[in-house]
């Protein structure tokens, strides 16, 4: 019978052989190419800052387009709606922000996970709420765009509703499609981790996980 | 928070200039090059998976190397990198692109692999990777003679929970490997 205690020394035996056994590529180690490289970490943190920046420019055009439109409540008022929506995903991205920029990878493991699963929690959340509200915030926001953009007047009750409506009736079919064909839909791995936060796949493995790790972290003896 | 100083190893607490720092840094990954290893090993069964997570660990280690706590002794310190960049690097590992490495481009080497490792170890590798993530690192650090102190400092968990959760993980492998004959 294998016993843990008895492999301990048998582990220990095989660590002393390891030190001869093992070569450490130290140009890999070198400054161009750690310097160069990017680590998972600094690449969400690049995404977030960019994405961040996006969002600002959008919620300052919209709010420049207000203020001209002040007095027009046809153009104001979906701008406002489209502002409501950039600001939030402004503050989503910026609070993503501020939590990847607190994480030290050198501090505890179980704290340090937990703070890496509320942000992939905190990301599945915002991905979920801006494509959901998102279909339904094109309608008005396509307004503002033709009109600013082009000097179009794209105003059209009947049609701002019916496209509201219609982007209404897409959420539930997404979420259907999404739950049932998510892990189907192409072999990109962008594509399928955007199915599953859609359909809640990802979030739900997120809270297992953070369920998990709580137990981990807590567990009394003798449990 | 003091940065790149001294630790209970002998680093120098004057700051160093960057080719200084390089070098110090490689010197020390060098040193305890057996951590990142074993932690790849542990946490992925395929070669070029495991040569990824090392990539991934130290290009992790370097940047945060800034940050170094000289009141944590640098193995402590390398302990949590390497278990923290695994256990997430293993959590995202479905969706993650990979790429074909050749001999040079591969910041670790085993001579043996795990051909000539003893049954009893691959056996021990067998059971690691049957563990969640979080069970993995308690054993990889348990297995490494830490004391449960030491563990617990590394985890962020009491002693005693440490102590129970070895006590529950040397039982499940007792059961797990009743009847498994001694080569």
């Amino acid at each position: 019978m294998l016993d843990l205690d008895e492999l301990k020394h048998q582990w220990a035996e095989h660590d002393r052989k390891l030190d001869e056994s093992i070569r450490l590529n130290r140009q890999l180690l070198s400054m161009t190419n750690l310097n160069g490289a990017r680590s998972a970490m600094q690449r969400t943190a690049a995404f977030l800052g960019v994405e961040a920046a996006v969002w600002f420019a959008i919620v300052m055009a919209l709010g420049s387009f207000i203020y001209d439109h002040i007095g027009i409540p046809k153009f104001a008022v979906p701008a406002v709606a489209s502002d409501g929506f950039a600001m939030g995903m402004l503050i989503a991205t910026i609070r993503q922000m501020v939590a990847a920029r607190q994480i030290d990878l050198g501090r505890p493991i179980a704290s340090i996970q937990k703070q890496l699963e509320t942000l992939r929690v905190l990301r599945i959340r915002t991905t979920q709420w801006g494509l959901l509200a998102g279909v339904i915030v094109w309608a008005p926001f396509a307004i503002v765009v033709a009109k600013a953009c082009f000097g179009v007047d794209a105003y059209n009750t009947a049609w701002l509703w019916a496209n509201v409506l219609f982007g209404l009736s897409l959420i539930p079919l997404a979420l259907w499609l999404s739950k049932k064909f998510g892990n189907r839909m192409g072999r990109s791995p962008f594509i399928q981790r955007l199915m599953n936060d859609i359909a809640g796949h990802n979030l739900a493995t997120a809270k297992v996980h953070l369920a998990r790790l709580s137990e981990f972290e807590g567990e009394k003896p003798g449990k | 928070m003091k940065r790149h100083g001294d630790n209970s190893q002998g680093v120098q607490a004057k700051p160093m200039t960057t080719p200084a720092l390089q070098e110090r840094f490689q010197t020390l990954v060098d040193e305890h090059k057996k951590i990142l290893y074993k932690v790849c090993n542990a946490y992925c069964r395929n070669r070029d998976d495991r040569e990824d997570l090392a990539q991934e660990i130290a290009i992790q280690l370097w940047q945060s190397f800034g940050c170094f706590d000289e009141r944590c002794r640098f193995s402590t310190w390398m302990y949590r990198i390497c278990l923290n960049v695994a256990i997430s690097f293993y959590r995202r590992e479905s969706t993650r692109t990979r790429y074909v490495l050749s001999d040079e481009d591969r910041l670790l080497n085993a001579i043996d692999e795990t051909a000539n490792q003893p049954v009893e170890i691959q056996a021990l590798y067998q059971f690691i990777d049957g563990l969640d993530s979080l069970n993995k690192a308690l054993v990889l650090l348990y297995l490494d003679g830490n004391s449960y102190l030491e563990i617990a400092d590394m985890l962020g968990l009491s002693e005693t929970n440490v102590a129970t959760k070895i006590s529950r993980l040397k039982q499940t492998m007792r059961q797990e490997f009743r009847g498994t004959v001694r080569a």
